[in-house]
């Protein structure tokens, strides 16, 4: 045979979750009736085989596999690492949610668990067209995750809506892949560097190939002017779904920015870099003066998380090893600390009462103070004050921009710093200052829960005091 | 084991675990947390004398520790001359404070807490001084802010706290954030975090060109901090705090930090016009507004905050001259501030604690009723007026000498001693009636409790401060001198010029602009009367109102960003989508300068080519005018694709013909079942300006789609093919290049193609199981639904098509087709007889769960792929032999066409399940769920 037989190896984390993915879907059509928890558990369990397997085969050289279409670097394990573990956690506080609001199904966890391999596939892929299967496998279960809900109106548009506009960003996306393709006869990232660097490929060609792809990312990651869909996507969905949405995909998606133009297209700095600093500004801004408006508490967290994007492409602006260790770093924090916001309004909402607008918070310091402490503790963190993680996070961003030389755009990350800090004080002031409009007591039905959500909420505060070790591991994997 | 090694860290960390204990220790005993943070601070103060004889010997000590070594950051502690003053005043005032505030608290108000927020804010405050990293400096600079609003709103219950602290909060914690920013530049600019090497790259950074950015950002975190105008709003708000929180944070701390700043910064930052402009300005303002002010205010608390701010604005003046004699002057007028405010607020609260009043128009004549502590209130108050033989006249002289020399250097200066007198002026005023007002002028004045004095131990705090202010006007040499000697020499980084701490230097200038204040100053009190009542006409400028109006305006502006953005409305959004990336494309366009079309000679244009172009674009415009009758569109549609399939067959490939055409069809039908649902036609669209974007958009966006295939078209580019032609049949065992792609080359791939089609089929099956929608009501349904003659035909025609299906499955490897499009024909003719039977005879017969059908595809893919790695290969390496089949032939059997079996159920379980669950819409659910 005069072609190069593949290695296995690298890719067993995704094959066994792949096959354990699809006997719990075909057994789930035998055990839902008897067993509720069955999938549930199974679910919990394949995670945790994925991550031993990541785990026991955790290596910092870098392996090509299947005709240089799948990578396994120390990049991808860590955030395959931290993929599983926020899983881990989502599916903790969903399944309480589910069966609070009378939907549990396990439809929910087996989606989840092929969003997860769709991750996976994401943030090992080396080629585009491996790239594009694990956006697709990813998206295609979270669109239907988000319409599960199948007689709430809202949900269902807001799965419609995220149908609709993310076909036609992934449309885009591909647009600009089959250009790339076109101009350097590759879809090979390590081979299209190459192409790139030689010169040989059709300069305007690649630009516009260029254009797309960051048209297609900043619409995945909800950078403005793609963001439209966020908010009404994190609003109308039930919030199990959000808090997938809002977390783990974002370590995928970040993955993907990476590879695609930090891996692949090095050599098209000038072309990218000016377009991110125009959408990670865009967001900024857009994302702290439009939060502030907002009532549900829910769609300003989506603010929040268009402006932490424009946070986060700080690290990409600078475009160097150092620059994307940063951002690492900070979605990662983001992640973690999305996993506590909306952990706790999914842990804090019950049957017939979602718990997710801001004035649902009024008075939670009165009613139960534990829990006002450590919603206080996420809302600090997401402001980015010291001591929580979410200040290291802004930090390392900002000193990598500094660094790069775009000292201009630091002043106006540090001034929407500013600004997002006063709409999670409105929360903290609701908390603490207001009148609740609840009557009985608020607390979080299920032990479990109450005990999750401080252990993250804790974890925020943690990692703030001793963030060295997490920065190192992200500035060493890069 | 040397001490010296690591106090400094346990000094600031202390105050931390005293927070902790006196939060956990009041649930036992009340007065327990007192204790605690009391002993807590005497243990931190005990820990920092041993450290004193080198601090006075003119070391610095610095204790360091990797923290965060990748991003250049360390864990690190100095104590030099600076520091050591600052903490002492920290530490000792503290003491006092903690002493003062066991007592002042009422019965009902919870230790615990107050004590444990008191002590974390010691804690930051004490991290702030002894900070040598600046990002770790920026850190405990925003925890004062958070703790500072933990006592503020100490008294939760009162609107006036809560309003207070959020404001200081929104103030003090925006200008951290300021900081930061200032804190990154300095260390872009020097190369690193640690203080001795900024303050050793004075030139460095003043030269430099982010040096005015970096300045304005650290003078933001200085003046909010320090409230200095036009930030210096929030500190009379704050006043709402318990008074023991006011006396801490107002005299010695947390507004001192902004100058400590100040002082820290000097010699790195200071020298420069812009340094002296906005420091020297916003000081100056804040010396006349507070001042002025602060006569007119009938709160003891509110004159004493608007004192406080005035004294801030003097120092931060000296500092702005930026000479070393003014630097002098600042650190010494520091002390003198610390210690008379910390006892004019005590005594404050002495007064309000005894007599339920602040009010000055009530509180009258009070010395007969405590004169103990009226003696107190007197000499403080003196001292604050700068009266000689106290410590407030040594600074406020060394304060009128600068200015002095600093007006003579230019022709207009002159004015500066001119409006320092004024201030020095309302100073004596305002002094006159702290004393005056409360203690003398008649009775009081309807007060809600009797005035009596206070217990002794309230007392204490305040007569030590006071001993302090008389020792230090009377025998500075003896007193004060080393420490101010070395606070000085630590903050200029160099030996201080010699200064003279004497009381009496001959008739001068300062001395008579001293006179002149405490003359015109007591006039101005006598006549106040007058100016209040003229004060009073026109209050109506209150800097809260603004700020509330700005937080109004922000508010109100985030709205109508949001109303105007975020409609929730899909057209919408999907417009701005386009319309972004056309701008951004658009962009591109113009600014880039190379040839647009490449040098390609493009092919000749041959009739059928032409006829099958005319065909698309006649049925796209067809789509358009009739989108609103969407039978018609559908259909029209479908001819597009058809033409694609037609394409593909111009180009050779007859697999993607077969593909599309099969995918076509299914995805016609399923079309057709969902119109069961919709009405028949699409609303119409509203307004014409909708219209109009729509089409400007669609426009634009077909022009430059044109224009990006022109762009490729023109263009040469290297194909793949002559790769896979060469290597499909040694490799792969198959002479139909695109199957050996799919199922070997790029299996893989192909694998994760199958996973996302699996996975839309259940997305479909999730999202509508179960769901009822009542078919449209225009619609009307023939009664006879399953005609005879179709059910009959149809039933007939099942295995015939599931024939060749699989015939098409069989030749896959070698002739076009394979498992995609055997599935989707298979799918056709399921489809079919579902459509003329209806779903519940088909089910009755079909009794297969597709997601069953689905699994079991996606596992056989997978472990052909597995199998291959049992005999030793890597996953999905093909295997393939010959056989001879009787009837068949020559049959080549390869592992891939277990693999396309898979595909085949996937793709079959996939289209099936979809068309179920829209055929079911209709049918009740057995029991609908969620409603």
């Amino acid at each position: 045979m005069n072609f190069v037989i593949p290695s296995f190896a690298p890719a067993i984390p995704e094959i066994t979750l792949l096959i354990l993915a699809s006997l719990i879907l075909v057994a789930d059509t035998f055990w839902s009736k008897r067993f509720q928890n069955a999938t549930y558990y199974a679910t919990q369990a394949s995670l945790l085989v994925a991550g031993y397997l990541v785990l026991s085969s955790f290596s910092v050289e870098q392996v090509f596999t299947f005709n240089d279409s799948f990578v396994r670097d120390s990049f991808a394990d860590v955030l395959k690492l931290f993929t599983v573990a926020i899983t881990l956690g989502i599916f903790l506080f969903a399944r309480e949610y589910l069966v609070q609001h009378r939907f549990m199904s396990g439809e929910f966890f087996v989606l989840g668990l092929f969003g997860v391999l769709g991750m996976f596939v994401m943030i090992s892929a080396n080629n585009f067209i491996t790239m594009y299967l694990g956006l697709e496998i990813m998206s295609l279960a979270m669109y239907a995750m988000i319409a599960l809900r199948k007689y709430d109106g809202v949900a269902v548009e807001a799965g419609m809506k995220y149908f609709v506009l993310g076909a036609l960003a992934t449309g885009m996306l591909l647009y600009g892949f089959s250009m790339i393709y076109g101009a350097t006869g590759t879809i090979t990232f390590p081979e299209m560097k190459a192409v790139i660097a030689s010169g040989e490929a059709d300069g305007i060609v690649l630009a516009f190939g260029v254009v797309f792809v960051v048209i297609g990312l900043a619409f995945k990651m909800g950078a403005v002017p793609f963001h439209m869909w966020m908010p009404d996507v994190y609003h109308g969905s039930p919030t199990a779904v959000t808090l997938y949405l809002g977390t783990a995909p974002k370590l995928a998606g970040f993955a993907m920015v990476y590879r695609l133009l930090y891996e692949a297209m090095p050599g098209l700095v000038g072309d990218w870099q000016q377009l991110i600093i125009i959408i990670s500004i865009l967001s900024m801004v857009i994302g702290s003066i439009v939060a502030i408006a907002q009532d549900n508490l829910k769609r300003m967290l989506a603010y929040s998380g268009i402006g932490h994007v424009g946070f986060l492409l700080l690290g990409v602006i600078a475009a160097t090893d150092d620059g994307f260790s940063a951002a690492m770093f900070f979605i990662i924090v983001y992640a973690i600390t999305g996993v506590a916001g909306f952990g706790m309004i999914t842990a804090l909402s019950r049957t017939g009462f979602e718990f997710d607008r801001v004035a649902d918070f009024k008075g939670l310091n009165a009613k139960n103070p534990w829990l006002a402490l450590m919603m206080l503790i996420v809302m600090f963190s997401m402001a980015g004050i010291p001591p929580f993680v979410g200040f290291w996070a802004k930090i390392v961003v900002i000193e990598e921009v500094v660094k790069a030389g775009f000292t201009w755009i630091a002043v106006i990350a540090v001034i929407t710093a500013v600004i997002s800090a006063f709409y999670y004080l409105r929360v903290v002031k609701s908390m603490y200052f207001d009148k609740s409009e609840i009557q009985g007591p608020v607390e979080i039905i299920s032990p479990a829960l109450h005990w999750g959500v401080s252990f993250v909420a804790i974890l925020l505060l943690a990692l703030g005091l001793l963030p060295g070790s997490l920065i190192d591991l992200c500035y060493l994997s890069i | 084991m040397n001490l010296l090694a690591f106090n400094l860290p346990i000094v600031v960390l202390l105050p931390f675990i005293a927070a902790a204990a006196a939060a956990y220790s009041a649930k036992f005993n009340r007065l327990a947390a007192a204790w605690v943070s009391g002993i807590a601070t005497i243990i931190s103060l005990a820990l920092l004398i041993p450290a004193a004889a080198a601090i006075f010997g003119g070391e610095t000590i610095i204790q360091n520790w990797n923290w965060l070594h990748q991003a250049g950051l360390q864990f690190a502690f100095r104590l030099d001359g600076l520091a050591m003053l600052f903490s002492f005043l920290i530490l000792i005032i503290g003491l006092l404070v903690i002493i003062y505030a066991r007592w002042y608290l009422a019965a009902k108000d919870s230790m615990g807490r107050f004590f444990a927020y008191l002590m974390m804010f010691m804690g930051s405050m004490l991290g702030i001084v002894m900070s040598e990293n600046l990002i770790q400096l920026v850190v405990f600079w925003e925890l004062t802010s958070i703790t500072s609003f933990l006592l503020i709103s100490y008294w939760q219950h009162r609107k006036d706290a809560r309003e207070g602290a959020r404001m200081a909060l929104a103030i003090t914690g925006a200008g951290g954030l300021a900081l930061l920013g200032g804190v990154i530049l300095l260390g872009h600019i020097v190369g690193s975090y640690q203080l001795s090497d900024v303050l050793a790259s004075g030139d460095l950074i003043r030269n430099h060109e982010l040096y005015l950015p970096t300045l304005i950002l650290i003078l933001l975190a200085v003046f909010t901090k320090s409230a200095q105008f036009p930030f210096h709003f929030w500190l009379p708000h704050a006043m709402a705090a318990p008074t023991p929180v006011s006396a801490y944070l107002h005299s010695a701390t947390m507004v001192k930090a902004g100058i400590f700043l100040l002082a820290r910064f000097f010699p790195a930052l200071s020298g420069t016009d812009a340094w002296m402009w906005l420091v020297g300005g916003a000081g100056m303002a804040t010396l006349l507004i507070g001042a002025y002010t602060a006569l007119f205010k009938h709160d003891l608390k509110g004159l004493l905050a608007y004192s406080t701010i005035s004294h801030l604005g003097l120092i931060t003046l000296l500092f702005g001259f930026s000479s070393q004699f003014a630097t002098v002057a600042a650190i010494f007028h520091i002390i003198n501030h610390a210690t008379f405010k910390a006892s004019l607020f005590m005594v404050a609260g002495i007064i309000d604690h005894e007599t339920g009043s602040r009010d000055m128009r009530k509180l009258n004549g009070l010395l007969k009723y405590m004169p103990h502590t009226a003696a107190l209130a007197i000499i403080a108050s003196l001292a604050m007026a700068g009266v000689p033989l106290l410590n407030g006249f040594l600074s406020k002289e060394m304060f009128f000498a600068e200015a002095v020399s600093f007006s003579q250097g230019n022709s207009f200066a002159w004015i500066i001693p001119v409006l320092v007198t004024i201030a020095g002026v309302f100073s004596v005023a305002y002094s006159l009636r702290f004393v005056h007002d409360v203690f003398f002028n008649g009775e009081p004045i309807d007060l809600p409790r009797t005035p009596h004095e206070p217990p002794r131990f309230m007392k204490i705090p305040v007569d030590l401060l006071v001993i302090v202010c008389l020792a230090v006007g009377i025998l500075p040499m003896y007193t004060v001198a080393p420490i101010l000697d070395i606070a000085v020499t630590a903050s200029l980084q160099s030996t201080p010029p010699e200064y003279s701490l004497a009381l009496w230097h001959g008739v001068n200038l300062p001395l008579i602009m001293s006179a002149i204040a405490l003359g015109v100053g007591a006039l101005v009190y006598f006549r106040r009367k007058p100016l209040i009542a003229n004060y009073e006409r026109h209050e109506h400028i209150n800097a809260k109102q603004y700020f509330q109006k700005i937080l109004a305006a922000v508010i109100r502006f985030s709205e109508w960003l949001s109303a105007r953005f975020d409609k929730g409305s899909l057209q919408n959004a999907a417009a701005w989508t386009l319309f972004a990336t056309l701008v951004i494309s658009a962009y591109g366009f113009i600014s880039f300068n190379s040839p647009l079309l490449g040098d390609r000679t493009l092919l000749p244009m041959e009739p059928v080519s032409m006829i099958a172009a005319a065909v698309i674009i006649v049925a796209s415009i067809l789509t358009l005018a009739w989108h609103r009758q969407r039978l018609q569109s559908l259909i029209v549609i479908g001819v597009v694709g058809l033409i694609t399939s037609l394409v593909f067959v111009k180009f050779s490939a007859p697999d993607l013909a077969l593909t599309q055409l099969s995918v076509e069809v299914v995805t016609i039908v399923l079309l057709l079942l969902a119109l069961y649902f919709l009405p028949q036609t699409t609303p119409k669209e509203t307004g014409m300006s909708r219209l109009g974007r729509d089409a400007l958009l669609a426009i634009a966006s077909g022009i430059g789609v044109f224009l990006f295939t022109m762009m490729v078209l023109s263009r040469d580019f290297s194909s793949i093919s002559e790769y896979f032609l060469a290597n499909s049949v040694p490799g792969g065992g198959g002479t139909n290049v695109v199957n050996v792609i799919l199922v070997d080359f790029r299996g893989f791939d192909t694998l994760g193609e199958i996973i996302v089609l699996a996975l839309a089929g259940l997305g479909i099956y999730a999202m509508l199981q179960g769901l009822h929608i009542n078919p449209h009501s225009r619609f009307r349904i023939n009664a006879d639904a399953h005609p005879v003659i179709l059910q009959t035909f149809s039933r007939l025609m099942l295995p015939l098509m599931l024939l060749v299906a699989v015939f098409i499955f069989l030749r896959g490897h070698n002739l076009p087709g394979g498992g995609f499009i055997a599935g989707l024909i298979a799918s056709v003719a399921l489809i079919v007889v579902y459509l003329s039977n209806g779903i519940e005879w088909t089910q009755s017969r079909l009794r297969v769960d597709m997601h069953m059908v689905i699994g079991f595809g996606l596992l056989i893919a997978t472990t052909t792929g597995l199998a291959a790695m049992l005999v030793g290969y890597p996953f999905l390496t093909s295997a393939f032999s010959h056989i001879h089949w009787p009837v068949v032939g020559d049959f080549e059997l390869a592992s891939a066409i277990a693999f396309d079996l898979g595909v085949f159920l996937v793709v079959v379980g996939s289209s099936v399940i979809s068309l179920v669950q829209l055929g079911q819409l209709s049918h009740k659910p057995e029991n609908p769920e969620g409603v």
